[in-house]
């Protein structure tokens, strides 16, 4: 009878021995193959979050260089270094004005000196790596003429022009109060780059105005509301805020609710300039690892680089990703626990089968088996109820996974719940935080997992009985016989 | 000879003042019934061990039909030379009384349990469900699976009542003249002693003189 056949004897007429390995063996794995699948579905969530999140980058004009132009231009105008002549040149323009006070200079700029040149934007979408790109022109007011704008009937309207404000994108789901998740479309669709006079207003916009989608929206200057030409836009959107978009300036003219999107090329009709203002541009990065590269080569294009500042926008990131690091951390703390705590237990009960044996593996020798031999059929019987063990462990195993990652999941939101009402009142934000937690991870368990927690059960196995078998190597059978008697 | 002792001296690693045995010479002979007599500590167990191969002696040297065994050879000597009898029985509790005769050797296992008395319906039974002295008979019929011409037994009749302890002493002697077979006992059994074909008297532990 050779040791696979005493093993499987040893198995299956020992249950309660076989029973109590098995269990071990099944929690083991099982917790190996937890700690993985949760590992895995943090990392994967994270990459997925990066790149749902679009990490990007943001070109701005540079305020210093504006003054700096501004400064230059103006001595241009007045051949001297003090205001002295009205003139206009290269989009600024000086003004005379009498007034009570006296005489007073005007110095202002219009949109083509303000406003980021297309040219330096489209040659930054071109760098390799940028998968897409967005123009969001500057908060524009204008006046509405066929519809009523939303006003705080407690707030004194003397000071405000009586407006509403433009935004427009060259595409609106790239416009970053979209990007944030605090704007979305309720009904109709977002403005696309092909769009020509078309815009999204605010469902309070719409209800106050019992305005749907295809109606027309007439603007005109808000400067000189009589007589400058009225200009439509027709509604394909109507979108609803999360948290009221943080205005640009007092007044209603900039809140919320008057806000309405437009195609890119609208608001510098409707406030009656020629040219448009692109106050941000914004560069979707395609893949998020490939960030630092495709920075280093927008950065490295051959544009006037004082002129603009490049912001990293990926802020959110950490932010969104913050409670998966903690459970990709947890997750590999189970996995070496459980390697640990696994190596102990195994190895205490294999301890205990070579102590509680001694009989059996005195007998044994005294019939002329080598020890090599009766561990080998220790080893093997550990084998086969591993064997068992993973038929039980991948019944378990994808229902398990998924209980402990939502448990750990469940864990992390409500420490970042108990975080945020103990900072609440403590940390001022800048505006209103869109929600940022993600509930849910898709936990899968893939053959590399199975792999990999099949080999390590079986390493601690062979390991654990090799070292609880050194006594019984190390022992001559008449010591273990004489034990016996 | 089949077996010998040659000039053996033993003492436990722990007593190492307190020889067990003492430069004692055995010869053993095929078809002779051996029986080995001493009072409680005097190294008869001990002797049976280092002849079994369970052990190796501290001076002296073992013989296996007149070649020393070596440590190398005693997994070997244990498994093709010698058979042992405990006087425990020794059974692995997990296997049949036909699985643990199996262990023995290439003999038949069935026809050794049917001669030694074990009826077939406790072939399979568990080899708790058997009395002592059907445990002994399967553990003399494991021995006698192996074709080894040695049998060595340790007190085979020490938990048995009288009448199975001569049912056990036939079988051994039968063994040992009918088989010719070399059979050595440890005992303290009398009847045994008497039955044997040849008595060796083991004294108490002396001083070790080397």
């Amino acid at each position: 009878m050779n040791s696979s056949q005493r093993a499987w004897r040893s198995m299956i007429r020992k249950p309660v021995k076989s029973s109590l390995l098995l269990l071990v063996i099944v929690t083991v794995s099982l917790s190996l193959l937890c700690g993985m699948a949760c590992q895995n579905a943090s990392i994967q969530t994270q990459d997925t979050t990066r790149q749902a999140v679009g990490a990007g980058l943001r070109l701005d004009g540079n305020e210093s260089n504006r003054t700096k132009r501004l400064e230059e231009t103006t001595d241009k105008i007045t051949h001297q270094p003090r205001y002295l002549d009205e003139g206009e040149l290269d989009g600024v323009y000086i003004r005379k004005l009498e007034t009570a006070y006296g005489t007073q200079w005007y110095v202002g700029a219009d949109n083509s000196f303000d406003s980021l040149l297309m040219d330096d934007i489209e040659k930054l979408a071109a760098v390799p790596g940028i998968s897409d790109y967005n123009v969001t022109t500057k908060i524009t007011p204008v006046n509405p003429v066929n519809f009523t704008r939303i006003e705080d009937p407690d707030n004194d309207q003397y000071n405000d022009i009586g407006g509403v404000t433009l935004l427009g994108n060259r595409k609106m789901e790239l416009d970053f109060n979209v990007l944030s998740g605090n704007v979305t479309v309720k009904e109709g669709r977002m403005i696309g780059m092909e769009d020509r006079d078309v815009c999204v207003i605010s469902e309070q916009l719409a209800q106050r105005n019992s305005l749907h989608i295809g109606d027309t929206l007439q603007f005109n200057d808000c400067h000189d509301p009589e007589n400058a030409p009225i200009w439509e836009a027709v509604i394909i959107g109507i979108y609803q805020t999360q948290q009221l978009m943080q205005p640009l300036m007092s007044g209603d003219t900039y809140r919320s609710e008057n806000v309405v999107f437009t195609d890119l090329r609208f608001p510098e009709k409707a406030e009656n300039e020629t040219e448009p203002c692109f106050e941000h541009a914004y560069f979707r990065i395609g893949d998020v690892d490939e960030y630092d590269a495709v920075k280093s080569a927008v950065e490295a294009a051959d544009i006037d680089w004082e002129r603009y500042d490049l912001i990293d926008r990926n802020g959110n990131l950490a932010t969104m990703s913050s409670n998966f690091h903690d459970l990709e951390k947890i997750s590999k703390v189970l996995i070496v626990l459980t390697f640990a705590a696994g190596f102990v237990i195994l190895f205490l009960i294999f301890l205990f089968w070579t102590k509680n044996r001694n009989q059996e593996i005195g007998i044994l020798l005294s019939l002329g088996f080598r020890k090599v031999s009766v561990i080998g059929q220790f080893l093997m019987e550990a084998l086969l109820i591993t064997l068992l063990s993973f038929g039980v462990t991948v019944a378990l195993a994808p229902v398990a996974s998924e209980a402990v990652a939502d448990y750990l999941i469940a864990a992390q939101v409500e420490q970042a719940e108990i975080q945020r009402d103990r900072d609440a009142g403590k940390v001022m934000f800048a505006s209103q935080q869109a929600e940022q937690t993600v509930m849910g991870v898709n936990v899968k368990i893939t053959e590399e997992m199975w792999l990999f927690s099949g080999a390590g059960v079986i390493v601690l196995i062979v390991v654990s009985i090799g070292i609880a078998g050194i006594p019984v190597l190390r022992k001559r059978p008449r010591e273990i016989l004489s034990e016996l008697s | 000879m089949i077996l010998e002792a040659k000039n053996v001296s033993y003492y436990y690693k722990s007593q190492r003042d307190k020889l067990i045995l003492d430069h004692v010479s055995y010869g053993f002979e095929c078809g002779k019934l051996y029986a080995i007599l001493g009072p409680s500590g005097s190294g008869k167990t001990t002797l049976l061990s280092l002849l079994a191969g369970l052990d190796v002696p501290i001076q002296g040297e073992i013989c296996y039909d007149g070649k020393p065994i070596t440590t190398k050879d005693l997994a070997e000597h244990r498994r093709h030379h010698i058979s042992l009898v405990f006087q425990s029985y020794n059974l692995i509790d997990y296997l049949t009384p036909l699985e643990n005769v199996k262990l023995g050797g290439k003999g038949d296992p069935k026809a050794l349990l049917g001669s030694m008395g074990i009826g077939e319906e406790y072939w399979n039974r568990s080899v708790l469900q058997l009395s002592g002295g059907q445990q002994q008979r399967v553990a003399i019929a494991r021995a006698l699976t192996s074709d080894a011409k040695v049998l060595l037994a340790d007190e085979p009749t020490g938990n048995l009542d009288e009448a199975t302890a001569w049912d056990v002493i036939d079988l051994l002697k039968h063994i040992a003249h009918e088989d010719k077979k070399c059979v050595i006992v440890v005992t303290h059994s009398k009847e045994l002693a008497q039955a044997a074909d040849e008595v060796i008297h083991i004294g108490g532990s002396t001083k070790p003189n080397f």
